[in-house]
């Protein structure tokens, strides 16, 4: 839309006159670097700006803008002497982004980070109460993983798949560490699978760095962990009692609805494995309605327990 | 017919640059650019102007037009306009760019670090900030975290300003139903945002999950309508306590495929169990979320100790037997 493109280009203006009367006839590359403009928009702004000024609009009140050979010199703009101030919201998403990172197990502590945090908050006049615990299970394995994915090398993983509760040796080339959902991933090259892979770092037993380099990072970021559906998915019907009301809100699930006093949550799914043991653990607040298939792993498991704790 | 930029950008100097507050009346007659020839067309230009202003955080303010007057006008206050000096470094300006990009806050606070940038001299074109800096590009960053969450920032911005909210709020497995809450602080824990806050209708405080308010989150009132909470919150706050009985340790044995797995949860090293097997002491808090964790094992886990939790796992496998296959099925 027109419009918004309008507003980024005014809070772009907001933002760069003022740091232009700083740097009077500075190269037009630096500005266009700096702004991350092309020379044509850069030109266009200051158009723009040469039909701006003080109510009026003679002689005097206009500002000047001139691009003389490959400098650019803007003037008589006293009133953008400085740029707009940070909105609150700014200044907030700021520090909580710094928090958060400052907070996240095994990150070496950044004097930078932290002095960027004290000027913010002087800023804002207070101190926003914000509490960020980013610590789950296997986050003691951050830092040898961060190290893997900066130094590009590849990792070789002991781990035990969610998916079908089987232990694997693989070797995967790193992407990134990422934290969704209260839980961290490894994402990368998985070998073993000849595919993209995320490994949670809660189900990983071990991790070791190996020497060999795991070469480049795909330009495109990888999507954060979340469930995709796939063509070969198993449709399937769960069917709650109030005491698992919460249970849609950890999935990804399709419908969720209350037919005869019963609510009944749709979801698909890959692996009939993982929420079999799923359902077995919510016991008996969560009971499989479809498939059959379903509901006889899930019978078979509990059978299997029961037998364990016979006598 | 000059465009909308160069309306907006006249429209902020003129309300910068005047003593006395500008009525509507005024910026129609002075202000390039509200030369509309109805009255109706200017209107609405004029604050869809106004609204498009405030939402960039220009602080276009309402105030009589003098002492004798009280036709209302518009003007901007150069101290509420102007960015104070805060003077970042370099290295203080890459680390929050840094900061941005792995929290994926990019699109919501990108702009503000912009201008921060302005009173930082930067390296350019190889500072590690630059790329941040010159637009909502995003490369890939070697670590993630997920902060996003619905009214989080607004719910911040009450927080800070100690303004009271209303919202609905739906706990588990009831209706939703409206809230009065002085915001005291912002929790993230195990992957979820929570407001630890007073709550009017309850009279004490209580911790509320952000993805269960079903709806809007209202502001009530002016800010700094509360005193900051006396006893300081804690990220313990929004974990409901333990039960006050019931067994605190159980006995475990783990087989070999998941022991590394239990020992995660266990108080010290485990030992073994004369078959293949590992026995492990795990703490346990709330007596059905242990047997809820246990089950997720299956048959690799057996609860050997206490009998009353080894019982409740038997229960609860027998009514996931019998709903599995039931009566009468093969």
């Amino acid at each position: 839309m027109t419009t918004v493109r309008t507003l980024q280009r005014l809070e772009r203006i907001l933002v760069m006159v003022p740091w232009l009367l700083e740097h009077p006839g500075v190269p037009v590359d630096e500005v266009t670097t700096r702004f991350g403009v092309t020379r044509r928009e850069l030109e266009r702004d200051l158009d723009v700006l040469g039909y701006c000024g003080l109510p009026g609009y003679g002689g005097g009140d206009l500002v000047e803008t001139a691009v003389v050979g490959d400098r650019v010199t803007v003037r008589l703009a006293e009133f953008f002497r400085r740029p707009l101030t940070l909105s609150l919201r700014e200044a907030l998403t700021l520090l909580l982004a710094a928090r958060a990172l400052a907070g996240v197990p095994g990150v070496a502590e950044s004097a930078s980070l932290r002095r960027a945090q004290v000027k913010l908050q002087t800023t804002l006049g207070a101190e926003p109460r914000l509490s960020i615990d980013l610590s789950t299970p296997g986050d003691e394995r951050l830092p040898l993983l961060r190290a893997a994915v900066e130094q590009r090398r590849v990792v070789h993983l002991r781990y035990r798949s969610r998916s079908k509760e089987e232990t694997t040796e693989r070797d995967v080339e790193p992407w990134a560490v990422v934290g969704a959902e209260g839980a961290w991933y490894l994402q990368g090259w998985c070998r073993l699978a000849r595919g993209p892979r995320d490994f949670r770092l809660d189900r990983v037993e071990e991790a070791v760095l190996t020497g060999e380099d795991a070469g480049p990072v795909p330009a495109a970021p990888p999507p954060a962990p979340a469930y995709q559906p796939r063509p070969g998915d198993v449709e399937v019907v769960l069917a709650l009692d109030p005491a698992a009301w919460w249970l849609p809100e950890r999935l990804v699930v399709d419908a969720v609805e209350d037919v005869d006093g019963v609510r009944l949550v749709r979801l698909r799914t890959g692996s009939l494995e993982w929420l079999a043991r799923l359902v077995l653990s919510l016991a008996p607040a969560v009971r499989v309605v479809q498939p059959a298939t379903l509901a006889a792993r899930v019978g078979d498991l509990a059978a299997a327990t029961l037998e364990r704790h016979a006598g | 017919m000059i465009g909308r930029l160069e309306r907006l950008l006249n429209l902020v100097i003129a309300l910068r640059e005047t003593r006395v507050p500008l009525t509507a009346g005024d910026v129609r007659e002075r202000v390039a650019g509200y030369d509309q020839p109805d009255g109706e067309a200017f209107r609405r230009t004029f604050e869809r102007d106004k609204a498009d202003l405030r939402a960039l955080g220009v602080p276009v303010t309402t105030a009589p037009v003098d002492r004798w007057d009280d036709r209302v006008g518009y003007r901007i206050d150069p101290a509420a306009y102007d960015l104070p000096p805060v003077r970042l470094e370099p290295d203080e300006l890459a680390a929050l760019a840094l900061a941005l990009q792995a929290t994926g806050l990019v699109d919501e606070a990108g702009a503000g670090l912009r201008k921060l940038a302005v009173d930082a001299e930067l390296a350019l074109p190889d500072d590690p900030a630059a790329p941040l800096l010159a637009g909502p590009a995003r490369a890939p960053a070697p670590i993630e975290v997920e902060l996003d969450a619905p009214h989080r920032a607004a719910l911040m911005q009450a927080q800070l300003t100690r303004t009271r909210v209303r919202f609905p709020y739906r706990p588990t497995g009831r209706p939703a139903a409206a809230r009065l809450v002085d915001p005291h602080a912002l929790v993230l824990r195990g992957g979820r945002w929570y407001l630890v806050g007073h709550d009017h209708d309850r009279g004490e405080r209580r911790a509320f999950r952000l993805d269960r308010i079903a709806g809007e989150v209202h502001t009530v009132g002016e800010p700094w309508a509360f005193a900051p909470p006396a006893v300081p919150v804690d990220v313990d706050d929004v974990v409901p306590p333990a039960p006050a009985e019931g067994p605190r340790r159980a006995t475990v044995l783990a087989d070999p495929a998941v022991a590394w797995r239990v020992a995660g949860r266990a108080t010290g090293g485990g030992e073994p169990a004369g078959d293949d097997r590992t026995r492990f002491s795990v703490p346990v808090g709330d007596p059905d979320a242990f047997v809820t964790w246990a089950l997720e094992f299956g048959p690799d886990l057996e609860v050997t100790d206490p009998p009353e939790l080894r019982a409740r796992l038997v229960d609860r496998a027998r009514a996931a037997l019998a709903a599995a296959r039931p009566a009468g099925a093969p």
